[in-house]
């Protein structure tokens, strides 16, 4: 080993030198490994080197998809019922990270001149959990949508159902699949963009029910969590389990497609679909 | 002023820059990498780190590894020097989030310079006169050849991300476009993952004339005399100049006054090289601009007797520039050579080995050797081939010839195939003597002649 030549400052001084360089200058993409300066993500926020896209919050994703975006029911939040205090807490805090007031983010966006209905789940928001409100948001989303004749594009981002709130949460997958299938027997589309992570209530109930499915690379989609299985199976499930791509391998995705591509990707999808209503 | 200062670089240049700091009493941190342990730099500096192995990309370009160098021993600042990061827009901003100041501009400005298209328009809009060309990037042949039929033949296709002499063509007629075009578009992408294109007017015969600048952040402009830079190989710097013996006292007034004013309207400061073309009738022609100290600074200071790495060190620290522009004068005349590990008779192939005998001819007035090797270094084949910079500085340009002549010839330095030997000839044929050649001249006459010479013997 080669020998540096360096006084070694006391530990204090070490620290206060330490303390200069800012959290997550660099970061570490966790498919390719290479390390990098965190200002090269770019808006987007992608791995330079393989594209990875690391997670976002709604409102930054509703930035980097659409032209531009109106939001519905900003102020529907998670009811006064629950009180739990440290339940109470992870909410406060959820709000502040995320800016917004539940786990989805809905509105009406433009995107290359199609009007569009958008739902973005945020997954800096207690990990997407599908609460009440989150429930209630989407389905008046699709009430929109059905009503105003618009496609849906819904981003997908969820640990699953929010176990503060017991069996109104998990009540929420019915309630929106409803309202998904009477959007679609209006014959409207549907999209979904499978996020990391798309698992549990999320996954059994609406980020099924696309008439496309697609998925972010690398994401992880699945129903019950791979310690979970492990533990009820007793093997060791394979490597690439879950992750969007072997999912797509089983035929339960369309295609999976960069974040840098989303963009245009999901406009090709709306004008092949506007096209389609009109002639039929 | 700061008290230690980290040197991101290796070679003469990190020679040269620690030397500085020395002077100014300020300590000096070196990072190097495993190739380099031995250099003089290393031993040089108050304290060394090796920041990873002898490939660049494992070293000199680690940026996380330098950014932990620099926060270990403390430093307040980082000298990129030349090549390496010291056009990175990315180390520039890094180091202003970590609170380390860079040496040279802002981050800002670096990336504006980086696209050549965006700094024509940039220095368009400056008042700095550029060469008519494409209007932002061309991506595709079509284009390419409505720009260059508004313009007219000859014209230069370049890489719009490119440099260092890749992903350019010359085209002289309109049926070649087309092929030039896609294969210059392949190597652009090859070489920097980018494949947009630059489409411009080529001027022929011209002469590679540069001026620097230097810029405080109280609005204090230098510029500094130009320098001749038109002895290139391959879009590479040969021989270099200062001052240009065909520029008059006025043009380089007007000249400097035109870039001084355009340094102020970019709001750039610490230094900077606009280089120009120069055609027969003296029109000037803005190409690019480094953001950073040039390999040629030597010959400027010589000239000027304005040390320029300790002016970078005064802007960086937020000084005001510690000369005017009455300081920056002429001062006599000098030249530069660059003796590199390279074999003229095999296309100036990088030959790397050890130097097992170097003898330097310094020790007379007006002789100065900028050199990052001793009797016993290698030269390594990760990195460029510069063993040296050869550098005259006296009262008359024939007598700088003269004594040019003698310090190639007084040189001994053996282990590597160089090309002092073709230094020499460079330096002693006559149209170098007349002051009078262009960009075209080692290529067109030197080395032409030698293809014919070697042709002929053949038959």
């Amino acid at each position: 080993m080669l020998q540096s030549r360096f006084k070694m400052p006391s530990r204090d001084e070490l620290k206060k030198r330490m303390d200069k360089i800012p959290d997550n200058l660099m970061k570490e993409c966790p498919i390719c490994h290479t390390t990098f300066f965190s200002m090269r993500m770019g808006k987007q926020r992608t791995c330079p080197n393989c594209g990875f896209g690391f997670r976002i919050t709604a409102r930054r994703r509703a930035k980097i998809t659409f032209d531009t975006f109106d939001e519905m029911d900003a102020d529907v939040t998670v009811p006064d019922q629950y009180d739990d205090k440290k339940y109470r807490g992870k909410i406060a805090k959820a709000k502040k990270v995320t800016g917004i007031k539940e786990s989805v983010l809905t509105g009406i966006g433009s995107l290359d001149h199609q009007k569009v209905a958008a739902g973005i789940m945020d997954p800096f928001f207690i990990m997407g959990s599908l609460g009440s409100a989150t429930g209630e948001k989407i389905v008046r989303l699709f009430e929109k949508a059905t009503t105003e004749k618009l496609p849906v594009v819904m981003f997908t981002a969820s640990g699953g159902a929010r176990m503060q709130e017991g069996i109104k949460s998990l009540m929420q997958m019915a309630k929106v699949s409803q309202a998904v299938e009477a959007h679609s027997k209006a014959g409207l589309f549907y999209l979904v963009v499978l996020c990391d992570p798309t698992t549990g209530g999320v996954t059994a109930s609406f980020a099924m029910q696309g008439d496309i499915i697609l998925a972010e690379s690398h994401a992880l989609v699945g129903f019950a969590g791979r310690r979970v299985i492990e533990q009820t199976i007793m093997k060791q499930p394979p490597k690439n389990f879950q992750r969007a791509e072997t999912v797509l391998d089983h035929g339960f995705i369309d295609a999976i497609v960069p974040r840098t591509n989303l963009k245009q990707t999901i406009s090709q999808f709306l004008r092949l679909h506007q096209r389609e209503a009109s002639h039929g | 002023m700061f008290k230690k200062v980290l040197v991101a670089n290796r070679g003469e240049i990190a020679v040269q820059i620690i030397r500085a700091l020395h002077d100014m009493n300020i300590e000096a941190v070196a990072v190097y990498s495993s190739a380099d342990k031995e250099s003089l730099f290393v031993h040089l500096a108050d304290e060394a780190i090796c920041i990873g192995g002898a490939q660049p990309s494992d070293s000199y370009l680690n940026m996380a590894q330098i950014m932990s160098a620099a926060t270990l021993t403390g430093c307040e600042a980082i000298h990129p020097g030349y090549g390496f990061l010291s056009e990175n827009a990315e180390f520039a901003e890094m180091c202003e989030s970590c609170h380390i100041q860079f040496i040279g501009p802002s981050h800002q400005l670096i990336s504006l310079m980086g696209d050549k298209a965006n700094a024509r328009e940039a220095m368009k809009s400056a008042g700095v006169p550029v060469i008519p060309g494409s209007e932002g990037d061309v991506t595709s042949v079509d284009q390419a050849e409505r720009i260059a039929e508004k313009i007219g033949f000859p014209v230069l296709l370049k890489s719009a991300a490119g440099g260092g002499g890749k992903g350019i063509r010359e085209v002289d007629r309109p049926e070649e476009l087309r092929d030039s075009f896609e294969q210059c578009q392949r190597e652009a992408k090859a070489s920097f993952g980018d494949d947009s294109m630059y489409v411009e007017k080529l001027i022929r015969d011209a002469k590679h004339v540069e001026m620097q600048v230097i810029a405080d952040n109280f609005g204090h402009v230098v510029y500094l005399p130009e320098r001749d830079c038109s002895l290139q190989r391959n879009h590479q710097k040969v021989i270099e100049e200062s001052p240009c013996i065909l520029i008059s006292p006025e043009e380089r007034q007007e000249l400097g006054e035109i870039v001084a004013k355009a340094t102020l309207k970019l709001g750039y400061t610490n230094t900077g090289t606009y280089e120009f073309l120069m055609d027969h009738d003296h029109h000037f022609y803005f190409m690019e601009m480094n953001t950073r100290l040039q390999v040629e600074h030597t010959i400027t200071e010589e000239v000027t007797g304005i040390e320029l790495v300790k002016g970078q060190l005064a802007v960086a620290a937020n000084e005001v520039l510690p000369f005017v522009q009455a300081d920056a004068t002429v001062k006599g005349h000098a030249l530069e050579c660059r003796l590199n590990a390279e074999d003229p008779e095999n296309n100036f192939a990088p030959q790397p080995g050890k130097i097992t005998h170097l003898f330097f001819p310094d020790g007379s007035l007006g002789v100065r050797i900028d050199a990052g090797v001793t009797n016993g270094s290698f030269i390594s084949p990760f990195y460029d081939s510069m063993i040296a910079k050869l550098i005259v500085h006296l009262y008359d340009r024939n007598a700088v010839i003269a004594k040019m002549k003698r310090v190639l010839s007084e040189l001994e330095i053996t282990g590597v195939i160089t090309n002092q030997a073709f230094l020499y000839e460079l330096v002693t044929s006559d149209r170098f003597k007349q002051g009078t050649y262009s960009t075209s001249f080692i290529e067109n006459d030197v080395l032409a002649g030698r293809r014919g010479l070697n042709a002929a013997k053949s038959v």
